[in-house]
């Protein structure tokens, strides 16, 4: 294990294990529909990579990239779209591949942008649902495993754009980067 | 009506932590507004209100009223005593306390550890342990 991981929340085997099964799930419902996987840069890139191989269905894959708040607050003060998606999603089943959803906000913005370009229909497919301090109304159609209030990195997921390439799902320390530990 | 720091002007926050929450939800383009509505909470025999609540934020479009406490874990009793009662007397509304710790994870998510900083810094407080305009 890591030296930054505090514990490993999700193993690669667990991981491995609910992700075809979701991707099993998914080429069922989606059987004949030809739809479109649309995943967000950078954290969902390993998520939909181990997914769409757990499809046997034929699809085609989409990404875009959005700007994030930390990063662009001395900018236009809101989301940029950083890259588009690269075909036409109108009339096309989506399948939005989130890493995790914890506020809901990013996908909440997304969401309405797909929308506005008149797919046949938009489903969310997440691997993490992190409730606690959800902030947009999210349904999710597809979800891997509810984790708890805990910073996870790994599988994607990165902090300061590390810890992407972990096998695993970690609970990264706090002294990492720089909270203090939660009170008792 | 719906504010945004960009349009009209803006409500004066009572907290800066309550200002970023705000320049948060404009980025993505959530409707928000501030302290729109107050509860009454308690009363006095003469039925006179005594105590009420005024979340900070309300946000339309998922119907979602959210306070912000940057008091200490250990601090918040009194909030959440009044959060009880909210939910009691009023069970139709839907109210979220967001507490020091979802706020402090909030700006560790969005690389913001330096406003944690200047906040703890200008109130000569440890991170979020200060609380203006706590109601």
């Amino acid at each position: 294990m890591h030296d930054d991981i505090e514990e490993i929340l999700l193993s690669q085997e667990q991981i491995q294990q609910r992700v075809s099964e979701l991707g099993q799930q998914l080429a069922a419902d989606y059987v004949g529909r030809f739809p479109v996987l649309v995943s967000v840069l950078k954290g969902s890139i390993v998520f939909l990579a181990d997914l769409v191989r757990s499809m046997p269905v034929p699809l085609s894959v989409d990404l875009m990239e959005l700007s994030s708040y930390g990063a662009s607050t001395e900018s236009s003060g809101q989301v940029r779209i950083l890259k588009d998606l690269s075909g036409p999603i109108t009339g096309r089943d989506v399948i939005v591949v989130e890493d995790i959803i914890d506020t809901g906000l990013t996908l909440n913005y997304l969401l309405k942008y797909l929308r506005d370009r008149n797919p046949a229909s938009v489903t969310i497919c997440c691997l993490l649902d992190k409730p606690a301090r959800r902030l947009a109304e999210i349904q999710i159609d597809y979800r891997g495993f509810t984790i708890p209030d805990r910073f996870v990195i790994g599988y994607g997921l990165d902090y300061d754009e590390r810890y992407r390439n972990l096998p695993y799902i970690g609970v990264l320390r706090p002294s990492v980067y720089g909270a203090e530990p939660p009170e008792g | 009506m719906a504010a945004t720091l960009r349009s009209g002007s803006p409500p004066r926050f009572a907290h800066q932590s309550e200002a970023e929450l705000a320049r948060i939800l404009d980025f993505y383009n959530v409707e928000w507004r501030y302290e729109p509505d107050t509860f009454p909470i308690s009363w006095n025999a003469a039925g006179a209100v005594v105590e009420s609540f005024s979340p900070d934020f309300y946000l339309p479009e998922v119907d979602l009223y959210l306070e912000l406490t940057t008091l200490k874990q250990s601090l918040v009793r009194r909030k959440n005593r009044k959060l009880r009662w909210l939910r009691q007397l009023y069970p139709e509304v839907r109210v979220k306390l967001f507490y020091a710790r979802d706020f402090r994870a909030l700006m560790v998510k969005y690389g913001r550890l330096d406003f944690l900083a200047d906040v703890a810094a200008m109130n000569g407080n440890g991170p979020l342990n200060d609380d203006g305009g706590e109601d």
